[in-house]
């Protein structure tokens, strides 16, 4: 009994110091706690790396305590996505992958060694070919930074780091299209742009192609691979971009499409009602934070109305025509594709 | 640039393949490095493979000739195309090509491995060459620099080594420990293994670029020492990538042997 009572004892002061003065509850087997970007635009972060995490989560089965970093300090800080379990943190989403499935929260189990092997090069495929346009398309390019990033992290980042983040963001992505692309220093962002588009587009026909007619990349449940595409294409999909090539070539592949939309319908259709959960218990957290909230939102509240209005003027219609049929059609179309 | 690029590709397909097509690598005794020697020798088995002769040329300056600031190159008629995927539409557009008989699918896959091994053995033998202090003192930086005198050899070094060094920086790899890096490698070879099984070559019976481009990078680890044999031993361990290594030397290097010693690449079977 005292033995039992030591460990308890250990473990919640070792959590305590782990987590600090967030948490109220103590049961015995914590959840594992991921800190990742808050989410909008039908999505449950807008963040890729997190998309793919809290992906996996959803198709292993592992319940994670979603912690958005919006309207903290950690906006700057934090490298996210993030799991904290035990006093550990791991970082990266393919750590935090293996992190999971050390747990015993494997969604891989059911795949044969040549389908493991397949996985690891169409991952490496997502990461040199369409990870690179999708960093233009919402850091680089003037137009989608200038009126949708920066304003949305803006809006989702505290004073004065507001002023910081989407910079040091952009920076950054900058910093790695130009390392890895441009192969001679005289090149700049403009010349390598044409290539890694082009190279964008063709990953995606090939992933279409290799997706085909079925539900998901590897028979009928999902996997790591589905996660890490869902990660990279879902933003792409459901952004309101004002200057979107590369979504307009993605909305052409309708299979693409029909995968995130089903992933977005069969995992994550409570996800807004767990975030409306997750902000309120941080309110009553955060007492001190709360005032600045509010300033800060009043603050932001003029410039996001303007925003707004501007994005409701660029936005084409066609989009959120295209966005409408293709639901229902995923609705006409899953009890058919059941039958299979 | 991509649009001249394809410009540029289809005026070259009128001429046919050139008796004097050459490539150009830094100097195989002294300068070139590991991650060069592998791309080098993963164009050459792509050029034999299509039955394209092409003389090997080495030269101090090859890195400073190619258009891209890579290696190797190739000098074909009054084109110059550097590095293996733009060499594989060049010649595409030539109207050589070993991945016609693939379907789409088998495309992707095919695609998707090509970046696997450009994404996980590429990149480590990059970092294992220049962000691993004592490799980097001890084999890189020497052998780099030997064509130039002082002080241009200090400085050309620690250039190379500081871009090498963002690069890492920027995909998120400068925080990776050395084992850790090899077991990255241990996991590639693994999957290449997977993919691999018993046949011949990754897609049966007709070897790919793929094919040119695992053998390239295996036999240069193969048979290049560094300061420790972890590297040859992690691949040493997948006994039939070995035997795809052997065959390919076989049937695609073994007259290029007795002809010449210069430009040969060394035969595993010499290396206990």
């Amino acid at each position: 009994m005292y033995f039992n009572k030591h460990l308890l004892w250990v473990k919640v002061l070792s959590w305590r110091c782990a987590l600090g003065c967030c948490c109220m509850h103590t049961n015995m087997a914590e959840p594992m706690e991921l800190l990742c970007w808050g989410g909008d635009w039908d999505l449950p972060s807008v963040h890729s790396d997190s998309l793919i995490v809290l992906a996996y989560a959803k198709f292993s089965g592992a319940k994670l305590a979603v912690k958005s970093i919006d309207w903290t300090w950690r906006t700057i800080t934090a490298s996210v996505p993030q799991l904290h379990y035990e006093g550990s943190t791991v970082t990266e989403p393919a750590q935090i992958l293996n992190f999971l499935r050390k747990q015993r929260f494997n969604a891989d189990y059911e795949l044969t060694a040549k389908q493991g092997a397949d996985t690891m090069a169409y991952i490496a495929l997502l990461e040199e070919k369409l990870r690179p346009a999708l960093l233009h398309t919402f850091w680089v390019d003037a137009e989608n930074y200038v009126n949708l990033t920066r304003p949305w992290f803006t809006s989702h980042s505290p004073f004065p780091l507001n002023f910081f983040v989407p910079g040091r963001q952009a920076s950054l992505a900058l910093s790695r299209i130009l390392l890895t692309k441009a192969e001679s220093p005289l090149l700049n962002i403009t010349e390598v742009e044409g290539k890694i588009y082009s190279e964008a587009k063709e990953c995606l026909n090939l992933l279409s192609h290799r997706l085909g007619n079925f539900h998901f990349f590897f028979g009928d449940t999902p996997t790591s691979l589905d996660a890490f595409v869902f990660g990279h294409i879902a933003p792409l999909i459901k952004a309101p971009l004002p200057s979107g090539q590369l979504q307009k070539h993605l909305n052409q592949l309708d299979n693409l499409c029909q995968f995130c939309n089903t992933i977005l319908k069969n995992y994550f259709t409570d996800a807004s009602a767990e975030k409306r959960m997750d902000c309120s218990l941080m309110a009553t957290h955060d007492p001190v934070d709360a005032n600045l909230q509010k300033l800060t939102q009043l603050v932001n509240k003029e410039s996001n109305l303007i925003e707004k209005m501007d994005d409701n003027l660029r936005s084409s219609p066609q989009h959120r025509h295209e966005t409408k049929p293709s639901a229902r059609a995923s609705e006409r179309n899953s009890p058919l594709l059941s039958k299979h | 640039m991509s649009v001249v690029h394809v410009m540029s590709l289809s005026t070259a397909a009128a001429e046919p393949w050139p008796e004097k097509a050459t490539l150009y690598q830094p100097l195989k005794e002294d300068q070139i490095l590991l991650s060069d020697s592998a791309s080098s020798l993963a164009v050459q088995t792509f050029l034999r493979m299509c039955g394209l002769p092409v003389q090997v040329s080495c030269c101090a300056n090859a890195e400073y000739m190619s258009p891209s600031g890579k290696v190797p190159f190739i000098h074909v008629g009054n084109q110059v195309v550097s590095e293996l995927g733009p060499i594989v539409q060049f010649i595409k557009a030539k109207g050589h090509s070993l991945s016609d008989g693939l379907d789409d699918v088998q495309r992707a896959e095919m695609k998707a491995y090509m970046e696997l091994v450009n994404n996980m053995l590429l990149t480590a033998e990059l970092y294992i060459q220049w962000c691993d202090d004592y490799t980097a003192t001890e084999i890189s930086r020497p052998r780099y620099s030997s064509p130039y005198s002082w002080p241009l050899n200090h400085i050309l070094a620690y250039q190379k080594q500081w871009e090498v060094q963002r690069k890492m920086n920027a995909i998120g790899w400068s925080g990776k420990s050395l084992e850790q890096v090899y077991e990255d490698v241990s996991q590639c070879c693994q999957a290449l293994s997977q993919r691999l099984g018993t046949q011949p070559y990754f897609f049966n019976k007709q070897p790919t670029e793929l094919d040119a481009l695992v053998f390239g990078h295996l036999f240069t680890i193969l048979t290049t020492q560094l300061t420790n044999d972890e590297l040859a031993e992690k691949v040493k361990s997948y006994t039939n990538l070995l035997s795809f290594c052997h065959r390919i030397e076989h049937t695609y290097f073994k007259e290029h042997d007795r002809e010449s010693q210069s430009g040969s690449p060394q035969s595993i079977v010499d290396i206990p």
